[in-house]
């Protein structure tokens, strides 16, 4: 039994491991969205997408590339008709699940007189990313993605010039 | 079943929405960028073996695509704003 | 069925569509993960049973009529009339949310109670305990407005 049990567990682990890392709650955004967009690609999605990437188009080469160190992709986005569709409140309720010690924000962005705001964070487990959060706003968009899994910042930055990715600027790692 | 329970069944029978529904749902389906038709939703009460798995495949491409430049876009903005302001 | 446990859930034409609507248009988000049939069935149904319960909390409010406020009626539906209907509609309409969806998913949808536990994502013993208590609640009220079996 016992080591049916562990398998049982440790299945169950990795299931936890890759799910998405924080909760959105944005699903009351929807109906009041011009337009959406909702994925939840778990690992065995993204293999399965996987198959179906060309290797000869360059975009989904280099896709096809970088989802091999993701586990899964969890994207909410909305835009809407008029501005204060959604309220700051909706962000912070995000935000606040990202101040937990494994998280920190690398990057942040004030763009277009302060309307668009971006905002980066990783996931650090032992040195390893294990997880990239993005919280994008603008009066009438709103963008919530986690990226799960040992995302290689490297490769992202790799995309420069596909999708219109210059290089991004590297990590510093801690001492 | 008692009595109360059989009326109970007949009470929640199924009701349909108002005329013109499906048209409605198409209509939100058509305002999104690349999204299939109503195929798609043949295809799934079809369920046509590798047709059906030859179509979930692009479908999940398509998301996966879609999900990399919705993130790269937003990624894309900081390294611009990012490179203004080193100027 | 997706309109239908929505509408016998919110008891409002418009929010059930809407509800309906948000349903249909995650389905086709999702698509690429559904395998079967069967398994679209299960999973609409899920949903429509998850995103009815969310639009009744954001509604924040109760239908109208509460179980002490049934009109007497002049003439007692039996049963078999179709005012009973009415009248068993209203009542599952004030019932606890979760009771409710519970009565809705054994009646409307026939499930029994291990699959409306899987549907709603709630222990087994507490969809019969809802199950049970809403009959004797609704059997209470109606014979106590002398209304029952001709």
């Amino acid at each position: 039994m016992r080591p049916i049990l562990t398998l049982a567990l440790g299945a169950a682990l990795a299931a936890t491991l890759w799910a998405q890392q924080f909760k959105f709650n944005l699903d009351h955004l929807v109906s009041k969205a011009s337009d959406s967009f909702d994925v939840s690609l778990n690992t065995s999605m993204l293999q399965f997408a996987g198959k179906f990437l060309d290797g000869k188009d360059p975009d989904e080469a280099r896709v096809k590339k970088l989802i091999v160190g993701i586990q899964g992709i969890y994207i909410q986005s909305f835009e809407f008709k008029k501005d204060g569709a959604y309220a700051p409140a909706d962000l912070e309720k995000v935000r606040n699940q990202l101040k937990a010690p494994d998280w920190s924000r690398i990057v942040g962005i004030k763009s277009g007189g302060e309307s668009e705001n971006i905002e980066v964070w990783v996931r650090n487990e032992k040195g390893k990313v294990t997880g990239v959060a993005i919280l994008a706003s603008e009066p009438r968009q709103l963008t919530v993605a986690n990226l799960v899994g040992n995302v290689d910042l490297e490769s992202l930055s790799d995309l420069g010039g596909h999708f219109g990715l210059p290089n991004l600027p590297k990590v510093p790692k801690k001492k | 079943m008692d009595w109360l329970e059989q009326e109970l069944a007949k009470a929640l029978a199924r009701k349909e929405p108002a005329a013109g529904f499906d048209g409605r749902v198409r209509a939100r389906m058509h305002r999104r960028p690349r999204w299939l038709a109503i195929a798609a939703t043949i295809l799934v009460m079809m369920g046509a073996g590798e047709a059906w798995r030859q179509h979930r495949g692009q479908l999940a491409k398509e998301q996966v695509m879609t999900a990399m430049r919705i993130a790269g876009s937003k990624l894309n903005r900081v390294q611009l704003h990012l490179k203004g302001t080193e100027q | 069925m997706v309109f239908s446990v929505a509408w016998h859930f919110l008891h409002d034409r418009d929010l059930a569509e809407e509800t309906a609507q948000d349903v249909f248009l995650s389905l086709h988000t999702h698509l690429a993960g559904i395998e079967t049939p069967a398994h679209a069935g299960f999973w609409l149904r899920k949903v429509a049973v998850q995103r009815s319960i969310d639009a009744a909390r954001k509604r924040r409010r109760r239908p109208q009529v509460a179980l002490e406020d049934v009109a007497e009626l002049s003439v007692r539906p039996v049963s078999g009339d179709p005012m009973l209907g009415g009248m068993l509609r209203r009542l599952i309409a004030t019932l606890p949310e979760m009771a409710r969806m519970a009565m809705i998913l054994r009646y409307q949808e026939d499930l029994d109670p291990a699959e409306i536990a899987e549907t709603m994502g709630i222990p087994l013993g507490t969809v019969k305990s809802h199950i049970q208590r809403s009959l004797a609640l609704l059997r209470e009220k109606l014979e106590r407005r002398g209304v029952g079996e001709r």
